[in-house]
């Protein structure tokens, strides 16, 4: 496909990621087969798609959450291993209720063991959660935060990280549309030049977002040829090509919601 | 219009148990009074008050007693359950061996072997112990082993995902989650030590120079001081429902700053 050659022009920057000949097999009906994916390295990829065609799945195999069979191969085009170096991000925010924002936000490091010389990890968490507008509620429990409160959390818990790999399954689809709109906003501007993979259902939130935008339909399921845009996102809602494409994609999604499976 | 009415008020909580119960307590006496019915056979709550004001200090020593053994029964079944809890989740083979045991000694009826445990244990003290204990134990083991299994899958992923050791995970996220579980079998199991150490003593009969709460009834039931029995009735009740208080505040105190039976409904 022709987004492979979209290579990072920083040495050592975030790889791009390759899906070779993917095989999965639910119950004997395979999801995937054969199936070819890449992620841009340093660009947001989109996917959309019918609910139930594979798309977490697709995440989560490149996650290494499933299993892979087969021939199926994911590999970083920089020649390291993928393991280490993904974030995830999910549709819940998945933060443990008996800890507050801040250590919410330092899990992975205390699950390394890392030492925090100098108080340095715990000052840059303070200063992402200020940047996301919860600078006060450093102490609260997520019981005690909002939906959008709760995933801007989870979302600085995803930037602590520090991974050139993100993988995001619908992680603004339980939000309002103000605050979904903020926090796409915010996500594209913490996290340009990473290599990530956004799953969602919402056309628009694509379009605003990613570089490529793909398609997934069918069983097994195929990709169709991507929309691509060469402007770093976010894109203004406004922007007059965002209609013109919303319309093409709306179009693709339901030819895909009818395609035999 | 709604089938019930408002919530009721922290006063109106306390105020409505405790006129039903002096309305109860007035109608026996009446009652007692009125057909002269024998104190052998239901003494008034005026008699019964008064003899937990004379008899009550002499009975607090037998208290004492029974309270020991379930306190002692519900710290080993915390340990011991809390143990087997944590290895039934480790490992699959574990809770395939041990579990259909700990459900058998649930389903015994504790009287039935309290005979052989007090024939078997050579103190007395040990054998109400290990009676009451085989009564609190199954409680905590139970929920405890729902609670570690009940993991959010989210978070199963998201801790494999950053790598976590099975100890961190059982540290950090299985107990945890576990803990409201253990909790609410904690509750449980509180009462029924109480109710395992009175049963225990009940088959034991005698307690040598010590003796319970629970052999002093059996003894005022022999006497015929019926006013007497009832008098230990009420410290024994007393005592179950300060058992409950206390764990159901801690509780309350561990779980309050994130869990939803603790936390305020209408947020």
């Amino acid at each position: 496909m022709s987004e492979t050659s979209v290579a990072d022009p920083r040495v050592g920057g975030p790889p791009a990621v390759s899906v070779h000949a993917a095989r999965l097999e639910y119950g004997g009906v395979p999801l995937f087969d054969d199936l070819d994916f890449t992620l841009a390295a340093g660009r947001w990829t989109c996917l959309l798609g019918p609910s139930g065609v594979g798309k977490t799945t697709l995440l989560r195999l490149i996650a290494g959450l499933e299993p892979a069979t087969g021939e199926t191969r994911i590999v970083a085009n920089d020649g390291l291993a993928l393991t280490g170096r993904i974030a995830w991000m999910g549709q819940q925010d998945l933060l443990l209720p008996w800890l507050s924002a801040l250590d919410n936000a330092l899990l992975g490091a205390k699950l390394r063991g890392d030492a925090d010389r100098g108080g340095a990890r715990r000052g840059r968490a303070i200063d992402l959660l200020y940047r996301v507008g919860l600078g006060d509620r450093l102490d609260a429990r997520p019981a005690g935060l909002s939906g959008g409160q709760r995933q801007r959390v989870a979302l600085v818990r995803t930037l602590m990280e520090d991974r050139p790999i993100i993988l995001m399954d619908e992680p603004f689809s339980a939000l309002d549309s103000i605050t979904r709109w903020k926090l796409q906003e915010l996500a594209a501007d913490l996290l340009v030049g990473r290599t990530v993979l956004l799953v969602t259902h919402d056309p628009r939130e694509a379009l605003r977002l990613g570089h490529f935008v793909h398609v997934m339909a069918g069983r097994p399921a195929r990709l169709g040829e991507p929309l691509a845009f060469d402007d770093q996102p976010p894109r203004a809602l406004d922007d007059s090509r965002l209609l013109a494409r919303e319309a093409e994609l709306i179009r693709r999604l339901a030819s895909a919601a009818e395609a035999p499976s | 219009m709604s089938r019930r009415e408002e919530p009721l008020g922290r006063v109106s909580r306390l105020l409505a148990p405790s006129v039903f119960g002096l309305l109860f307590l007035v109608a026996w006496e009446v009652l007692a009074r009125v057909n002269q019915i024998p104190v052998y056979i239901l003494p008034g709550p005026l008699l019964i008050a008064e003899t937990l004001w004379t008899d009550g200090p002499s009975l607090l020593g037998s208290l004492w007693v029974t309270l020991q053994i379930a306190f002692a029964a519900l710290i080993a079944a915390v340990i011991l359950g809390l143990g087997l809890a944590i290895a039934m989740s480790r490992s699959r083979w574990i809770e395939a061996s041990l579990l259909p045991y700990a459900v058998i000694l649930q389903v015994t009826p504790v009287v039935a072997i309290a005979p052989l445990i007090i024939i078997w244990a050579d103190d007395v003290f040990l054998s109400l112990l290990i009676c009451a204990w085989i009564v609190a134990f199954f409680p905590i083991v139970s929920n405890t082993t729902l609670g570690l299994n009940s993991t959010d899958r989210g978070l199963d992923d998201l801790f494999r995902l950053y790598k976590a050791t099975p100890g961190q995970t059982l540290r950090y996220l299985q107990l945890p989650t576990a803990l409201p579980y253990f909790m609410a079998g904690l509750r449980i199991s509180g009462g029924l030590a109480l109710i395992g150490a009175v049963v225990a003593e009940f088959v034991a009969g005698t307690g040598g120079s010590e003796t319970g709460l629970a052999f002093r009834i059996l003894e005022a039931g022999y006497r015929l001081q019926i006013p007497r029995m009832f008098a230990a009735l009420v410290l024994l009740s007393l005592a179950g429902i300060a058992i409950y208080a206390v764990l159901d505040r801690l509780s309350h105190l561990i779980l309050r700053r994130w869990h939803e039976s603790a936390l305020p409904k209408d947020r």
